[in-house]
Order: structure tokens, then sequence, then C-alpha cells
């Protein structure tokens, strides 16, 4: 009897919009808001500054053409070399600029979306293994004058393999969820109290470095766990960890600031073993094109975490 | 009284053998293996400062950690059979890739071994050099592939 009070028309019809709240609710909270050219400033962009944060974020680390490439060289990001993550297999895209398949064709507001919101020129929600988490809180001049880098390389025509993830359309909706648990999208803000160097270096780590996206581990919800800043945690593969950047002179894994820079400059070709496993070895071969007052900078930051 | 306390000793020392794992020939390879490099990371430590300058180059101490080398790692063509993946009690770095990517696996193995040999004739400081830049490249060559992250 009861049961049939519980599904009576009324109460199913009741049900019925309740869902449709629900999905509707879903819907919009979950849409992509992405800037418009207006956001923008007026830039006039500096491609070997562009070229250094390139070199920071390691964007080649992931971009890096796929085996079928052959005949392309090896230091452009082509794309196309397979990413396992836990929500499956990702293509990297090709970020040279080739009209076709690169981004010859992007504008800058659609790159700016990219990078600092995490919407793809089609206007859909990107997955976070990009880590816009970490480059929104890049100076958006900083951004652009990345863009303004890619566009001087040769392009390659090579358009990028859909990712391997299950439901992936939905997926990327929920993401919009996703982001407002897990998406910090405030700038990097400098400290007054700290010196330019230690600035330049929080800068580089929180900002295109994007260090804390593997160095930091995730909650629950695969939010950066915010209480254990840069502490090291469970390695994204599955398999071993990744060391904490916390007490590194501390901790006897650097003898100072000097040794940690000299490790960042040469890596395990003079013997600095911890730099190159796990991934690392291709972040080091990247920050070894930096100058050497940035190289400093990130050392004197990293060093200042107890 | 004092026998029966005995045997309830041993067949309780046995009942936690059982679920202890024993040492074997995997361990054998990856001890081998974790010799071979720690005597490696000594070698290391000798070389370092001379080519960075920091120490004067001393072919005699060259020589010696060339020797350490050696012998540790005598046994390398050994260490690497199928069996060794994991260990019966140690753990292991090595990565499965190593025994998917032989061909990989054994080119750096090969640049390894050409850099170890440059160095080990060198004759001067400058030759000392230039040997070890190739020796020290091997290290990451292999490691960044075919070494997996940090252990828990």
């Amino acid at each position: 009897m009861h049961l049939r009070s519980i599904l009576s028309k009324r109460n199913f019809m009741a049900l019925v919009v309740l869902a449709l709240l629900g999905l509707v609710g879903f819907w919009v909270i979950t849409i992509p808001k992405p800037l418009s050219e207006a956001d923008l400033p007026q830039h006039v962009p500096d491609v070997a500054n562009g070229e250094r944060m390139y070199n920071v974020g390691g964007c080649h680390s992931c971009h890096v053409p796929g085996p079928e490439l052959t005949g392309v060289d090896a230091a452009l990001p082509a794309g196309g070399t397979a990413l396992k993550t836990p929500v499956g297999v990702l293509y990297p895209p090709n970020l040279t600029p080739d009209p076709e398949t690169g981004l010859g064709l992007w504008t800058d507001v659609q790159f700016i979306n990219a990078m600092q919101k995490g919407i793809s020129h089609r206007g859909e929600h990107l997955i976070p293994a990009f880590p816009y988490t970490s480059y929104a809180h890049m100076r958006v001049e900083d951004v652009l004058d990345i863009k303004a880098y890619l566009a001087t390389l040769a392009p390659v025509k090579n358009a990028a393999k859909a990712h391997e993830v299950f439901a992936l359309p939905i997926v990327r909706r929920g993401l919009g969820l996703w982001k407002i648990v897990g998406f910090d999208e405030t700038k990097w803000l400098a400290d007054p109290a700290q010196t330019a160097g230690w600035n330049r270096g929080s800068y580089l780590v929180n900002g295109p470095g994007h260090c804390n996206e593997c160095h930091t581990p995730r909650n629950l919800f695969m939010a950066s766990d915010t209480s254990k800043f840069l502490a090291g945690g469970p390695h994204p593969e599955g398999k071993g960890k990744v060391p904490s950047l916390r007490g590194l002179v501390e901790r006897a894994r650097y003898k100072d600031v000097k040794d940690l820079v000299s490790a960042f400059q040469f890596g395990e070709a003079m013997g600095y073993d911890k730099m190159s496993s796990g991934g690392m070895g291709r972040v080091q071969a990247n920050l070894a094109k930096l100058p050497e007052t940035d190289v400093l900078a990130i050392a004197e930051y990293l060093t200042s975490l107890k | 009284m004092k026998s029966r306390l005995a045997i309830a000793l041993v067949l309780g020392a046995m009942t936690l053998g059982a679920g202890v794992a024993l040492a074997g020939p995997a361990d054998d390879a990856i001890k081998g293996r974790q010799g071979c490099m720690k005597a490696n990371g000594g070698a290391m430590g000798v070389f370092v400062p001379m080519v960075k300058g920091e120490k004067p180059y001393d072919a005699a101490a060259v020589a010696t950690a060339i020797g350490k080398m050696e012998a540790a790692c005598a046994g390398w063509a050994q260490w690497w059979g199928a069996d060794t993946k994991a260990g019966e009690t140690l753990k292991t770095r090595a990565k499965p890739e190593i025994w998917s990517d032989t061909a990989g696996f054994e080119a750096a193995g090969g640049a390894y071994g050409s850099g170890f040999a440059a160095v080990k004739t060198s004759t001067d400081e400058a030759s000392f050099k230039a040997a070890f830049g190739k020796l020290g490249a091997s290290c990451g060559g292999c490691h960044e592939k075919f070494r997996g992250p940090e252990q828990q």
C-alpha cells in the first residue's frame, strides 16, 4: 500500500520534474564561460620571452612528436605521443603553426581560453592533464608570448588522434563541475616581503612551471591538496612516488642553492641522479635551456620551502 | 612439558616463516645491479669535481674509481634475466620496458659501456673530460626510459 502511494502518478511526475531540473541545473552550471577578445590587453608579443616560458612549461615534453611521425624534427611540438593518465590514454595535440592540424589559425583569445580557462577552441572543457590549472596563474602577456613563439616554429601536418577516454563528451561536460572545486583561477601575486629572485622563482614554479601538478598530491576530488603543497605524492603513472620539493637542503637532497642550480643545468650528466627518472629528465632538459638567473630564482624559491 | 613448549615454538616459527618470502636468484641479481649502481655513483663523486674544476685532475684517483666500478659491475650480463623483473624480497626500480624494448635497453647499456671504456683509456685531463661527457650522458640516457620513479 505504501509502495503504491509512493509510485502514484503524482509523485512519479514530481520525480520526473526533479530529474529534469537536475539535468538543467547540471547543464547550466557546467556551461563553459570563455573570455572574449575584449578581455585581452593590448600587447606587443616578445618571442624570446615566449620561448623562455615555453621551456619553463616544458610544453614539448608532452607534445613531443608521436612515433609514427618519422622524418619530423623531434624538437618540434607536433604532438601525437600517447600520454597515459588515470582517465585514459590522451594524445596531446599539434602545437606547430600548421593551419589545418596545428595552431596556425588560432586567435589570441582561443589560445588564452585554452591555456588559462581550460576551454578548447570548440568551446568544450579541456581535460586538466593539460595543466591550465597552473597556466591560469600566469600573466596574460606571458601566455600571448608563448603563442607568438609557437608561430615561429616550422609547421608540421599531424592531426592528433582522438583521446581514448570512456564517454568523453560526458566527461568533458562533467569537468565543468570539477572546475568548481578543482580549478583555482586566481592570478599569481608577488610577496613584497620576499626578494625579487624568490618572487621570480615563485612565479615560474607556480605558473608556467606547473611543478605543483605532480609534486602536490591530489585529494578525493582530484584537486591539488593545498595542505600538502609540493610535499610529494604518488606518481601519476601509478608506480612509485613523486618526491617532495620541501626541505630539499635539510633532507640532503641537494647541498645548497648552488647545487640545485647545477642539478637543473646539468642533470644526471653531472651525477644528479634524482633528476632523470619518472619524467623529470625531460623537465630538467627544458630547464637547462633557461638563463641562469631564472634557474637561480627557481632554486632560491624551492629551497625556501621547509 | 618442556618438549611440548619446544614443539609449539618450532611450529609457531614455521607458520611465521611460511608467510615470509625468502631471498632468491632475482634478489641476487637485483643486489648485484644495485651494488654496481652504487659504485658508479661513488665514481661520479670522484669524477664530477674534476670535470667542474673544483678539484685538480688526478689520474690515479680516476683509475681507482674505474677499478671499483669494474669490480662491482662484473656480473652485469647475468643480472637482467626476464625472471629479475621483481625481487623475491627486494624492491627494484627496473621498468618493464627493459624487457619489452630489449633493443633500446641494449643500446643504452652499450652507450654506458663505451663511455666507461673511454674514461678507462683516457690518458690526460682533456681526454678524460671528453670521455666523461659520454659516460655522464649515458646515465640519464638509460634512467629516463628504463628506471622507474623513486619508491614509496
